[in-house]
């Protein structure tokens, strides 16, 4: 999952990052309000971390401005000031969550997760599935008690679509989710396809799975 | 120079003039009370030549009479330099002749006055100019070096502040530099006029690079989310939903060779940050973990052979995205089960890395236009063609040099050349 961080306080912002980065997100890390606007104009995010406090305006707008374009994106607020007005405003202007200065990482880490969950409608970190139990976040797959052995793309890969269920997600969508913001064109390539197939291989060993679904030309799709 | 030449000439002429002066009063003096008498005296005592001679002790001066021959007419007098013998002594003298009748004889007047104390003279003056010419000499160049020196202090200033190692506008150095000559004030003013053209020049392309980016690539966003969710319709038939897939892969294009471009035009305006310790092997094992998958896919053997352990600085964003470059395109040439070495080599000054496929390889024109933008070798393949035109952007912006060398159906390999030894900016 691709995660905006807004930050102008590069040592934490680097801290951030490298965390994230542990922890499977692909994170952007972005200093200012106009590189964060053009960023939230032109990617889609699952999730943004926003400081309030930015050198050329005001956290704000950018929140005014995601919400209108990305109903789907999980925002975190980050404050500084610790007042309670900046939260309140915050919150009510759409933000999913708030953090005040100084903060853990690990409970950055669960804050987020947890908004990106409740912002696709699921309200525990364990998804049943079809007798397939996802423990999201913590990459282990289990169906009845046995553990499926995935690798992390091929973790993210379902992850992803469980999160997006009854959707079709095109193979460009899942790189962008995924893979990042590749800058090179043949993304859309079959390596995808592999890793889809071989997660299929390793859940098909346990039952059937045809509300895992392959829609010929465009993507896949999980239905529940 | 010309006053250590002329000069002697000039004290000479004086002193002759002054001598011979001096001489014609001798004469004078010597021809005024002048009678028959003191003639036969002085002849008489030389009475064998005629001649009558008188020397100074010294033999700086004499006098000569004696009867001449030779008729004039009227008294006249000249001077002239000779070399004289007088008691076995040779040496130069100023003489005047002066010719004369006296009571129908005609006699011969000499005087003469010696030039060597003169030659003397000249002589230690002309060593004596020569002294004080070279200290004046050497003296005015040390002067003039100091002065030079500090007249031009605020013009090296002006270039080592302001035009010397400033490479990017936003470090240009506003600062008035302290001058006593007004010249130096117009030309600092002027360059700080100039700086402030070319700081708003670069701020407006930054601007209108942002501006592009944000209207070229916010419709293709909303269009993009659009599609995305009208695929969802599950009423659509097949054919309808493959022209928006269609369409979306047109957008996802539109999109990336946006984003490249702008990519390229923001390395070339410097608005990267060139700050980070880039360590080459820890960056090129992360490549390898990110394209894993693709290289498994047509199996490819990926081998990263580095002896070096090399670090420099620079922006690690865009050193990524350089290999990261390199490797994918060398993965789109290369065969199924072919293979791509990552191997170093290093002599004082230079650190090279060289990531080298067995691929379908190249022909030399086509090297030559590998890195221009929108050039594709295979038009069957997917791209756009500015990958490898990131790649020398970013490669020239962190001063790295690029070596490709390749052979057709061999593979090709890309050498990138670091400068060890060189101040890097």
């Amino acid at each position: 999952m691709n995660v905006l961080l807004v930050e102008d306080y590069q040592e934490l912002a680097k801290e951030i990052v490298d965390f994230l980065t542990k922890n499977g997100y692909l994170c952007k890390w972005v200093s200012s309000q106009a590189e964060a606007l053009e960023e939230i104009s032109v990617n889609e995010y699952d999730a943004m971390l926003l400081d309030l406090g930015l050198p050329d305006g005001d956290g704000f707008d950018v929140l005014k401005d995601i919400r209108k374009k990305q109903a789907k994106t999980a925002v975190i607020v980050i404050t500084a000031r610790g007042e309670l007005n900046d939260k309140i405003d915050g919150l009510q202007l759409g933000a999913d969550d708030y953090l005040t200065k100084p903060f853990a990482l690990t409970e950055l880490g669960a804050r987020l997760f947890a908004v990106i969950r409740r912002t696709h409608g699921i309200s525990t970190n364990e998804i049943d599935i079809h007798n397939f139990k996802i423990q999201l976040q913590d990459y282990r797959v289990t169906f009845e008690e046995e553990i499926i052995n995935l690798t992390k793309k091929e973790f993210d890969i379902f992850q992803y679509l469980v999160l997006n269920k009854n959707r079709v997600i095109t193979r460009l969508q899942l790189t962008e989710h995924i893979w990042g913001d590749i800058l090179e064109l043949n993304s859309d390539s079959n390596f995808i396809d592999v890793h889809v197939r071989n997660l299929r291989k390793k859940l098909e060993k346990f039952a059937k799975i045809d509300w895992f679904e392959t829609v010929r030309n465009v993507g896949y799709r999980i239905n529940m | 120079m010309v006053i250590w030449l002329s000069l002697p000439i000039l004290i000479e002429k004086v002193v002759y003039k002054r001598i011979d002066a001096t001489l014609l009063e001798k004469k004078e003096k010597f021809t005024e009370h002048l009678d028959k008498q003191e003639i036969n005296d002085f002849l008489n005592r030389n009475d064998a030549t005629e001649t009558y001679s008188s020397f100074s002790t010294l033999h700086n001066e004499f006098l000569q009479l004696y009867q001449s021959k030779k008729t004039s007419k009227s008294a006249a007098s000249f001077f002239k330099n000779e070399a004289r013998i007088i008691e076995g002594e040779q040496s130069d003298y100023r003489v005047l002749y002066y010719d004369f009748v006296y009571e129908n004889t005609n006699y011969k007047l000499e005087i003469g006055s010696s030039l060597s104390e003169i030659k003397d003279l000249t002589f230690a003056i002309r060593v004596f100019i020569l002294i004080v010419l070279s200290i004046v000499i050497v003296f005015t160049f040390l002067v003039d070096a100091f002065f030079i020196e500090y007249l031009l202090k605020p013009f090296h200033q002006i270039i080592n502040q302001k035009i010397r190692h400033v490479n990017e506008p936003e470090k240009f150095n506003y600062t008035t530099i302290q001058s006593h000559s007004t010249d130096f004030q117009e030309l600092d003013e002027v360059l700080n006029q100039m700086m402030k053209r070319i700081q708003e020049l670069f701020s407006i392309e930054k601007q209108f690079i942002a501006n592009v980016s944000h209207e070229l690539l916010s419709p293709i966003a909303l269009l993009k989310n659009r599609f995305e969710n009208l695929i969802q319709n599950e009423s659509l038939d097949e054919e309808a939903v493959n022209k928006i897939v269609s369409s979306l892969r047109t957008l996802d294009l539109l999109k990336k060779i946006i984003n490249n471009l702008l990519l390229i035009s923001r390395i070339e305006n410097n608005q990267y940050i060139t700050d980070e310790v880039i360590e080459c092997k820890g960056l090129l094992e992360d490549i390898r973990e990110e394209l894993q998958d693709r290289m498994e896919e047509k199996a490819i053997r990926f081998q990263i052979d580095l002896k070096e352990n090399y670090h420099f600085t620079g922006n690690k964003t865009l050193i990524h995205i350089m290999f990261y470059n390199v490797i994918t395109n060398a993965i789109k040439f290369t065969e199924q089960g072919g293979s791509i070495t990552v191997a170093d080599a290093k002599t004082s000054s230079q650190y090279a890395i060289t990531i080298k496929d067995n691929g379908c390889g190249m022909a030399q024109e086509q090297i030559d236009e590998i890195f221009n933008r929108f050039t594709r070798l295979n038009v069957h393949k997917e791209g756009q063609g500015l990958g490898l035109a990131i790649v020398k952007s970013i490669a020239d912006f962190h001063q790295i040099e690029i070596a490709v060398t390749s052979e057709l159906q061999k593979g090709s390999a890309f050498e990138f050349v670091f400068q060890t030894g060189k101040y890097r900016n």
